[in-house]
C-alpha cells in the first residue's frame, strides 16, 4: 500500500508554526485541486487548531513525501517549515497514526472528544470534491469506528482535563440538579467565557456575567444568555447565586471575607460554590472557613485536572489494542482485494475451458446427454475450484500467512498462465501484514 | 421445615456478606457487570430472608420477637430492606456497601446466638405486638440509615472543604443527594415509628395491666420521635440547610441510640421481655 501521510502538531512543532499552516474549511477547499494536480491521485486534510494532516496515494510509485511538504509550503508561503517540524508516515504506519489520531490519543489532550468529527469532516471535504477512492472510504470508515470504539469501550473521554471544566466537576460534586442553581462568572476573558459555556451546556439554571468592561460581559452574556451584574455592585449581588466563578486578570482581591460572609447571612446557610481560577487570586482564600462555603483554587483544580489525564493515559494501551484489531481487520480487507481478481480470473479460464470443450461435443449426442454432460462438468469444475477459492480467501482475509498468499497467487497465475490488471489503482501489489510490519519498527 | 431454618440461619451472614463484598468491589473498581447484578443478589438475599422469616414465625408459632437475636435478624432485614427500596426509588448505587455492612452485622451476631425455641411467653405470640415491633424496628433501621448517608455527607463535606479528590469525591454521589437519601430514610423513619407509637398506644394498655405513659421506654421513643418531627417540619420549612440538616439527623439518631441504651440496660420498664 503507497499511503503517505505527513504530520504537523503540537509533538513536532510550536505553537506559532501549527497556526501559521492551519488550513480552513475554505482553504482546504482550496489546497484540494493543487494537491491533486501535483502529488495526490486521492486524499484527505485534517487541520485543526493543534494539527495539520494530509494523506494520500501519490500519482507515481514512488513514497517519497518531500514534493508534499512543497506544496503545503507553497501553499502556506508565510509558514517557515522546516524537515524537523514534519512527521511523516508510509503504508501501515500511516493507517495506525490516522487511527491513534481518530481516538484522540494523539491530541494534546488525550481523549480529546472534537477530534473524531473533525476526522470525518475532514473526509466529507475530500469525498464531495471527487478526492477519494474506495482503499480511502474504508480507512476513514475505519477510523472512525476506531473513534467509536475508544469512546464506548475505553474510558479515554472521561473526567475533566482542563481546569475550567474541572471546577463544574467539582460544582456537580455539589449540586444535584443545576437546572435549580444560579451561577455568577466574574471576568468575560477566555477562561471566565469556557467556565461559563460548561455551565450553560450542563443547563444552568440562571447564569450572570460581571466584567469591568461592560462591553465583553454583555458579548458573553448574550452568548450564554446571561445577564450582568455590574462589577462596581458585585459585593451587594453575591448572595443571590450558588456558584460564583472568578476569572480576572485583576491585581488584588475582588471577593473579599466580608462580602462571604454577609452573604452568607443573608442566604441563611445555604451551599455556596467559589472558584476562583484567576492567577493572582481573586478571592480571600480565608473564605473556606465559613461553614457551607466551598472555596477552590488554581491549585486544587489543577489536582483534579493531574489526577484525570493520569486516567486517560492509562487508558492508551486499551485503546491501542482496538486499533490493532481495527488495523488487522482492514489489512485484511486490503489484502483480498488483490486475490479477488486472481479467484475470479482462474474461475473464467476453468469455465472457458469447459464450454470449449463442450462445444466441440455439441453435434456428437443428443440434447438430452449434452444437457446432463454440461451439468456435470459444471459440478466438476465447482467442485475443483471449491478448496483453493476459500482457502485463498481464508489466507487473505486473515491477514496471516500473508508470505504464503502472495506465493500461492503467484504460482497458481504461473501454472494456469493467469494474468489480470490489478484493479486496485493505489496498490502497489505487495501483501502486507501490517502487525509484523510495526512490530518490525 | 426446620431443617431449612437451621441451613438458612447459616446461609443468611454469608449472602450478606457476600453483598456488601460486592457492593465493596464496586465502589472501589467501578465494574459495569457487577453494578447490574449486585441489586439482582441483593434481592435474592432479601427474598431468603423473608423466606427464613415466615418459616420461623410457621414453624416457632410466634414472629420471631421473641428474644435479642431474634430481633437482630429483624433489624438486619429491616436495614438490608429499606435500603434496597431507597436504591429503587433513587437509582443511587453506589453507597450499599456501608449500609449492607449493618446488615451482615446484625445478621452473624443473630444467626451465631439465636435460640430456636418454642416456649415463650403468650404476649409475645400476639399479631399487633409483631406489628408494632416490626414497625418500630423499620423505624429505627430507616433512622440508621439516615445516620450513615449523614457520615457519609460529613466526609465528603469534608473531602471537599480541604481538597482531596480521591475515591470518596470520584464514588460517592454528590452532597445534595446525601442530604436528601439521609433525609427521605429520616422522614421513612418517622412514619414508620409514627405508626409503631400508634399501634403501640392503641394496644398496649389493653395487653398491660400495668401500662403507664410515663414508662421510660415511651418517654425515650416520643423525644425521638419529637427531634425527628421538629427536624422534619424545619426542612419543610427550608429553616435547615445542608449540614445543618445533617448534624441535625445525626443529634436525632444519637439520642435514638442512647435512649434504646438506657431503657433497655438502666430504666425499670414494663415493656421488657426478655
Amino acid at each position: 500500500m503507497n499511503l503517505v501521510g505527513i504530520s504537523i502538531n503540537h509533538n513536532t512543532s510550536p505553537l506559532e508554526l501549527r497556526e501559521a499552516v492551519h488550513l480552513s474549511r475554505s482553504d482546504i477547499v482550496e489546497f484540494i485541486p493543487l494537491l491533486k494536480k501535483k502529488y495526490f491521485s486521492e486524499g484527505v486534510v485534517i487541520s485543526t487548531c493543534n494539527r495539520t494532516e494530509i494523506f494520500g496515494f501519490p500519482e507515481s510509485s514512488g513514497l517519497d513525501p518531500e514534493p508534499l511538504m512543497e506544496v503545503l509550503m507553497e501553499f502556506k508561503s508565510g509558514a517557515d517549515i522546516k524537515p524537523q517540524h514534519i512527521k511523516r508516515y508510509f503504508s501501515c504506519g500511516a493507517v495506525k497514526h490516522l487511527f491513534a489520531v481518530a481516538s484522540g490519543i494523539d491530541s494534546l489532550i488525550i481523549g480529546d472528544s472534537q477530534i473524531l468529527g473533525q476526522v470525518k469532516e475532514a473526509f466529507e471535504i475530500s469525498e464531495d470534491l471527487n478526492f477519494a477512492g474506495s482503499v480511502l472510504r474504508r480507512i476513514f470508515d475505519t477510523a472512525t469506528r476506531v473513534g467509536k470504539r475508544a469512546i464506548k469501550e475505553t474510558t479515554i473521554g472521561e473526567g475533566a482535563v482542563t481546569v475550567s471544566y474541572a471546577a463544574v466537576q467539582v460544582v456537580e460534586k455539589i449540586f444535584a440538579n443545576l437546572e435549580r442553581k444560579s451561577a455568577l462568572i466574574i471576568g468575560a476573558g477566555e477562561t471566565g467565557e469556557l467556565a461559563a459555556v460548561h455551565l450553560h451546556d450542563k443547563g444552568i439554571g440562571k447564569i450572570a456575567i460581571s466584567n469591568r468592561s461592560v462591553d465583553r460581559a454583555e458579548k458573553l452574556a448574550g452568548k450564554v444568555h446571561g445577564e450582568i451584574v455590574p462589577f462596581q455592585l458585585l459585593g451587594e449581588h453575591l448572595h443571590n447565586y450558588d456558584i460564583i466563578i472568578s476569572a480576572t486578570s485583576a491585581e488584588k482581591l475582588i471577593v473579599t471575607f466580608e462580602n462571604v460572609s454577609s452573604a452568607m447571612k443573608k442566604r441563611r446557610g445555604s451551599p455556596v460554590v467559589l472558584m476562583d481560577i484567576a492567577v493572582p487570586r481573586d478571592i480571600d482564600p480565608e473564605v473556606k472557613k465559613i461553614d457551607n462555603v466551598f472555596y477552590h483554587d488554581m491549585d486544587s483544580l489543577k489536582i483534579i485536572v493531574g489526577q484525570n489525564v493520569q486516567k486517560r493515559k492509562d487508558q492508551i494501551p486499551l485503546v491501542e489494542k482496538i486499533i490493532m484489531e481495527e488495523l488487522i481487520g482492514f489489512f485484511g480487507w486490503y489484502n483480498t482485494l488483490d486475490v479477488v481478481p486472481t479467484i475470479k480470473t482462474m474461475r473464467s479460464f476453468f469455465e472457458e475451458i469447459r464450454k470449449d470443450e463442450l462445444e466441440k461435443i455439441r453435434n456428437k449426442v443428443s440434447d438430452e446427454d449434452y444437457v446432463k454432460i454440461e451439468d456435470m462438468t459444471r459440478r466438476m469444475i465447482g467442485r475443483l475450484l471449491h478448496n483453493p477459492t476459500v482457502k485463498l480467501r481464508e489466507f487473505a482475509e486473515t491477514g496471516a500467512n500473508i508470505n504464503d498468499v502472495t506465493t500461492n497467487t503467484m504460482i497458481l497465475k504461473e501454472l494456469f498462465n493467469l494474468d489480470h490488471p490489478s484493479d486496485n489503482g493505489d496498490d502497489t501489489g505487495s501483501k502486507i501484514n501490517c502487525k509484523e510490519e510495526l512490530d518490525k519498527k | 421445615m426446620l431443617q431449612s431454618i437451621y441451613l438458612f440461619n447459616i446461609l443468611l451472614p454469608v449472602f450478606y456478606f457476600l453483598v456488601f463484598i460486592i457492593y465493596g468491589y464496586d465502589f472501589y473498581q467501578e465494574n459495569k457487570t457487577v453494578n447490574n447484578s449486585k441489586r439482582i443478589i441483593l434481592f435474592i438475599t432479601l427474598l431468603l430472608h423473608t423466606f427464613f422469616l415466615v418459616s420461623r414465625t410457621i414453624e416457632y408459632n410466634h414472629p420471631p420477637i421473641t428474644n435479642k437475636f431474634e430481633i437482630f435478624s429483624i433489624i438486619s432485614f429491616s436495614i438490608g430492606f429499606s435500603y434496597f427500596v431507597l436504591e429503587l426509588l433513587t437509582d443511587i448505587r453506589g453507597t450499599g456497601t456501608f449500609i449492607i455492612f449493618f446488615s451482615f452485622l446484625f445478621q452473624i451476631i443473630s444467626s451465631l446466638f439465636v435460640e430456636h425455641t418454642y416456649i415463650v411467653p403468650e404476649v409475645l405470640r400476639n399479631r399487633l405486638l409483631g406489628l408494632h415491633v416490626i414497625s418500630a424496628l423499620l423505624g429505627y433501621s430507616g433512622i440508621t440509615i439516615s445516620a450513615v448517608y449523614g457520615l457519609l455527607y460529613l466526609l465528603l463535606y469534608k473531602n471537599l472543604k480541604s481538597n482531596k479528590f480521591g475515591l470518596i469525591f470520584n464514588r460517592l454521589p454528590n452532597l445534595e443527594i446525601l442530604e436528601k437519601l439521609s433525609f427521605y430514610s429520616a422522614v421513612i423513619g418517622f412514619v414508620l415509628l409514627t405508626f409503631a407509637i400508634v399501634i403501640g398506644i392503641i394496644w398496649l394498655p389493653s395487653a398491660f395491666p400495668e401500662f403507664s405513659y410515663y414508662d421510660p421506654k415511651l418517654i425515650g421513643t416520643f423525644i425521638v420521635w419529637l427531634i425527628y418531627g421538629i427536624g422534619i417540619v424545619n426542612k419543610f420549612l427550608e429553616k435547615l440547610y445542608g449540614r445543618k440538616v445533617i448534624l441535625y439527623s445525626l443529634f436525632g439518631f444519637i439520642v435514638a441510640i442512647m435512649s434504646l441504651i438506657i431503657t433497655n440496660t438502666l430504666a425499670k420498664t414494663f415493656h421488657s421481655f426478655y
